[in-house]
């Protein structure tokens, strides 16, 4: 009953304390989804290790890429000037998590280290090739999303590993993002179905998919489709989108309507994606 | 009624209650706390009927913290209940659903009450359970109370076996009507579980003093009540109950009835403390007070001009495992059903049917969303067969002046045709299916209705201060409608006083007249006319006062911008009340109100505790929205209330009403439900019970008429709940305008439209 706090420093004593105290510690970034899952009784951790005071909140830019910080808000990828233009659905994402108060606190690592199949950035990051930075007693190590997402609630990450940020290169100019989002009201809403996509003129296509299997998952049916035959194959992507994907019947929504959305909201971002490149690119 | 400029009435002036709310400085029943103040809390049943063959607190009372474990072996088994006393504070041997009480424990802290609640033992042995309420009509269904027919019940509704209520309205040759009928439709409707919504849970700390009286800080919309109802259950004369209301966050008939107050007062008594008890949304989820679901058939007989000459129907409604209000709702579904509709020939059933799934309760406009979807879809069906208008199809039906209600009442102040044409103009019905944006289909709806303003009596005390403020002790609690800031703007016009002069208490049943409570779209209404008996005591008062000093006949006095007035003679209230004071104890006065029931036809009714409705209003609801043709999202672009109000007392609350109630509406219609797996509800939680948020939301466009009622202050008509009765039909309507596709149950998900369009679904949707 109960927990003990902790606000380290320093990422080494964060992870030092993790070590100590094991299975019995978590860490702590927003916790909006930790502290509803403790008072549902579903975690009940000894120490929480807060990760608030580590430096992790800044989102920033080299010449090729961009790193989000673990501890960066939704609030401020909404208004990240770099997420405005190409890689919107990064805002677009952000920016229909929770309400106002959710998106003020919660964070970008906290999405990703939950591995909800439902979180609503993680399809725009899987479809930007994201990489993950871990830091852990052994020092640090580096590995792409798509490869740290196990399955609902799961990860790579070890107990005592801290993920302090996510990169992704900046895309080219010839290129757009899309991401679009169903559920059955219009905030406060966790998705029935969730995608991005990822269109680089004449070059790759990334399409994700969430809450629709148990994690989110890249259709690569569907980007191979895209690929080789671009605006025309857009309908066709969404289908075999629909046919890579195994959601499930449950209180929010029946398996066959998750398919359907499938198919829809990929078929939308595929043309979104399309119409913006248009436009940035006459 | 007088046509003279009021001052004060009718006036958009901010409510009196305003500053302390929206600074946070209002203490609401979930605020309270006492020194000492033990924590309560329930160890609810995780089956849905079984028997208990074993209760172990042992390891519970064990617990440091721990002041009291009670169970039904620990206190008396006094049966209660609003029309028939089924139910018990904690599971007799038996629970009935799946979250009712089976013990009770009071702790130092939360946190302890919890784990206490964990380390009681139970051990169950299953019954047989009943969940679907047409299954428990079956001969041979498992009887959610084997014991029903030695309950103690109203003696007005029709009992029996697993039916908690029957009710019937009819007139005319029902036979002949359907012979005589050019075209005959029958439909089924469904409607679900839905939650009131209120902001503040339920709470209540209860404290026993020396005398061994009991006070119970409660949010309860029905003070009173619930003092008899403790009084019943903790087995004391009802004058040993005091129930205080400091500020209650909402309730919309979700907290007429006991709720946590007789768990915090007997926990208090055992264990000599204070204790509070609040509940959890899983709680409120799982053991409150929702909207009874429904199943409501219809069979509509039509001439062939759009006359509609027969109508039959029956309404399945599933109370649960209590009756509570169930029988009732029931009832008054059969009203709601009949108008605001001319028919000859009817014949409406309401039974009310006992489930193994939560009790259920009286959220705004009982029966009145779930009714009104069946009919007014069914009116668009029919109308759209017939290949006539919809809105001209409900104009040559509707009740006109001087027509005969459901059960021979003689209606008067009848303004449906007002209210539907108006809100068809302000939509622009000409026009129903605008086209809509690329991927969009676009629709508009209507659907109209009407409804009561509940009766019972209201007594208010009004004192005269000798400072010149005026204090208003009602026994009704203002809920946050703002319906006593309306009151208070009444006794203020008849005082000659400013609205900002009047303060209103806190009730207090130790203090405050009776009241039948603050439900029903009647406070405003009602206290509103014992401010005016009031008032009108009070001018004679000073009259009797100052008649023999001025030397002026009494009738000449008049009360004028907080001054007494007679000719050339003035003295402002405040001295008129100091003279008082000095000379005779002051300026008090006991004003009383209750509406006259109207003369019925008790050949009409059989079994319904309310057979005629007292001060009806009409209404209609218009919408246009979108519908993604392969989501099938729906998006509201405009939504418009005409209102008959009667006389709006207040615009500015009015229109809060109207919106609040849209969007609970709203929510009903697309978004929310209770969801039933067998008797475990599977979204016990606000992640996954859907209320609209302000997103969701249009901007609801408000035309409050005025037709005067008869027995209201100043002509103004019951407003509350009105506005949750259309959504479902509107929208229903609209989407089936949209798209073709018409969904019989409720909610209309994007899902279920979707999954039509698709040709994925069955009829229903």
């Amino acid at each position: 009953m109960g927990f003990s706090f902790h606000r380290p420093d320093t990422i080494d004593a964060a992870i030092s304390f993790a070590g100590v105290h094991g299975e019995d510690a978590r860490f702590i970034a927003g916790g909006t989804d930790l502290i509803i899952q403790i008072n549902r009784r579903r975690l009940a951790p000894r120490h929480l290790i807060s990760l608030a005071g580590l430096g992790l909140d800044r989102i920033s830019e080299t010449s090729g890429e961009y790193v989000i910080g673990a501890m960066a808000t939704h609030d401020a990828v909404v208004t990240y000037p770099g997420f405005q233009h190409e890689l919107i659905a990064l805002a677009e994402a952000s920016a229909v998590i929770g309400g106002r108060q959710v998106r003020n606190i919660a964070t970008v690592g906290g999405n990703i280290v939950n591995a909800s199949p439902a979180a609503d950035l993680v399809p725009v990051l899987l479809t930007l090739d994201a990489v993950v930075e871990l830091r852990g007693p052994a020092g640090a190590r580096s590995l792409p999303l798509d490869r740290f997402l196990v399955e609902r609630g799961r990860t790579v990450r070890r107990p005592d590993e801290i993920l302090t940020s996510v990169r992704f290169a900046k895309p080219p100019t010839a290129s757009a993002t899309a991401f679009l989002k169903a559920g059955r009201r219009k905030a406060m809403e966790i998705s029935v179905i969730c995608v991005a996509a990822h269109l680089v003129r004449g070059g790759k296509a990334r399409i994700a998919v969430g809450a629709a299997a148990s994690r989110t998952v890249r259709v690569r049916d569907a980007e191979a489709l895209v690929e080789r035959q671009g605006a025309g194959a857009f309908h066709e992507a969404g289908r075999l989108a629909a046919a890579e994907v195994t959601p499930i019947d449950d209180v929010r929504a029946s398996a066959r309507y998750r398919d359907l959305l499938v198919a829809a909201l990929v078929e939308r971002a595929l043309a979104s994606c399309a119409e913006r490149i248009g436009k940035a690119n006459p | 009624m007088s046509s003279y400029e009021r001052r004060v009435a009718g006036k958009r002036l901010p409510r009196i209650d305003g500053i302390g709310k929206v600074t946070g400085k209002h203490v609401y029943a979930a605020d309270f706390a006492l020194p000492g103040m033990l924590f309560g809390k329930i160890l609810r049943s995780s089956e849905a009927h079984a028997r208990i063959r074993r209760l172990d607190v042992a390891r519970a009372l064990a617990l440091p913290g721990v002041r009291t474990v009670l169970g039904a072996g620990d206190i008396p088994q006094i049966r209660f209940g609003t029309a028939i006393k089924d139910r018990t504070m904690f599971a007799q041997g038996e629970v009935r659903f799946r979250g009712e009480a089976i013990a009770a424990v009071a702790a130092t802290s939360l946190e302890v009450a919890e784990a206490a609640v964990r380390a009681i033992e139970v051990e169950y042995e299953p019954l047989p359970a009943v969940f679907d309420p047409e299954e428990a009509l079956l001969p041979g269904a498992p009887l959610v109370h084997a014991g029903w027919s030695d309950y103690q019940a109203l003696p007005v509704f029709d009992r029996e076996g697993n039916i908690s209520g029957r009710s019937a309205i009819g007139d005319g040759d029902l036979e002949a009507g359907f012979a005589q009928s050019y075209r005959i439709y029958e439909h089924r409707f469904t409607t679900q579980h839905v939650h009131p919504g209120y902001t503040e849970p339920r709470a209540a700390v209860a404290s026993w003093d020396g005398n061994g009286d009991v006070i119970v800080w409660s949010n309860t919309q029905l003070p009173f009540d619930m003092k008899n109802m403790l009084a019943e259950v903790l087995d004391l004369p009802a004058s040993k109950v005091r129930v205080i209301v400091p500020g209650i966050g909402g309730g919309f008939g979700g907290k007429l009835r006991v709720g946590v107050e007789h768990y915090a007062a007997w926990l208090a008594r055992k264990s000599r403390r204070p204790v509070k008890l609040i509940t959890t949304s899983e709680e409120e989820l799982t053991d409150a007070y929702p909207r009874q679901p429904t199943i409501v058939t219809l069979k509509t007989g039509v001439t062939r001009d759009g006359r509609l000459l027969a109508r039959q129907g029956r309404v399945i409604l599933d109370c649960g495992a209590f009756a509570n209000s169930g029988p009732a709702t029931a009832a008054i579904a059969l009203q709601v059903l009949a108008g605001p509709y001319r028919t000859p020939h009817l014949a409406f059933e309401g039974i009310a049917v006992y489930t193994n799934k939560g009790a259920t309760g009286s959220f705004r406009a009982p029966a009145g969303p779930m009714a009104n979807f069946a009919v007014e879809s069914q009116i668009d069906l029919i109308a759209d067969d017939l290949g006539i208008d919809p809105l001209e199809f409900r104009l040559r039906n509707v009740y006109r002046e001087g027509d005969k209600g459901p059960a021979g009442e003689t209606l008067a102040s009848v303004s449906i045709e007002e209210c539907l044409r108006r809100a068809a103009d302000s939509i622009g019905w000409s026009e129903r299916k605008p086209l809509g944006k690329k991927g969009h289909s676009r629709g508009k709806g209507i659907a109209c209705s009407w409804w009561l303003t509940t009766g019972g009596s209201s007594g208010v005390y009004v004192r005269i201060n000798p400072d010149g403020t005026v204090t208003l002790v009602s026994g009704a609690v203002e809920l946050g409608s703002g319906a006593i800031t309306g009151a208070a703007q009444i006794l203020a016009e008849e005082l000659g006083v400013e609205l900002a002069q009047i303060n209103a208490t806190d009730v207090d049943t130790h203090v405050s007249p009776y009241d039948y409570g603050a439900q029903g779209s009647r406070t405003a209404f009602s206290v509103g006319n014992a401010c005016i008996a009031a008032a009108r005591d009070l001018k004679r008062q000073i009259g009797a006062l100052l008649a023999g000093q001025w030397n002026v006949p009494a009738d000449s006095i008049r009360l004028e911008a907080g001054s007494v007035v007679s000719g050339e003679k003035r003295m402002s209230l405040a001295d008129v009340a100091a003279l008082s004071q000095r000379s005779g104890g002051g300026l008090i006065s006991h004003g009383t109100a209750i509406q006259p029931m109207p003369v019925f036809d008790p050949n009409r009714v059989r079994h319904h505790p309310l057979p005629a409705w007292t001060s009806h209003s009409f209404h209609a609801h218009a919408v246009e929205l979108s519908v993604d043709q392969v989501t099938g999202e729906v998006s509201i672009d405009r939504y418009v209330v005409a209102q008959d109000v009667g006389y709006a007392i207040n615009p500015t609350y009015i229109e809060g009403q109207i919106e609040g109630g849209v969007a609970q509406g709203i929510g009903q219609t697309l978004s929310e439900e209770i969801v039933y797996d067998g008797g475990r509800v599977l979204n016990a939680n606000l992640t996954d019970y859907k209320m609209p948020t302000m997103m969701d939301m249009p901007r609801v466009e408000c035309i409050l008429i005025e037709k005067p009622s008869v027995n209201g202050p100043y002509g103004a008509k019951g407003v509350g709940e009105p506005p949750c009765i259309q959504p479902p039909a509107a929208i229903a309507n609209a989407v089936a305008a949209a798209t073709g596709v018409r969904v019989q149950s409720l909610p209309i998900t994007a899902e279920k439209i979707a999954l039509r369009l698709a040709g994925k679904a069955g009829k229903d949707g």
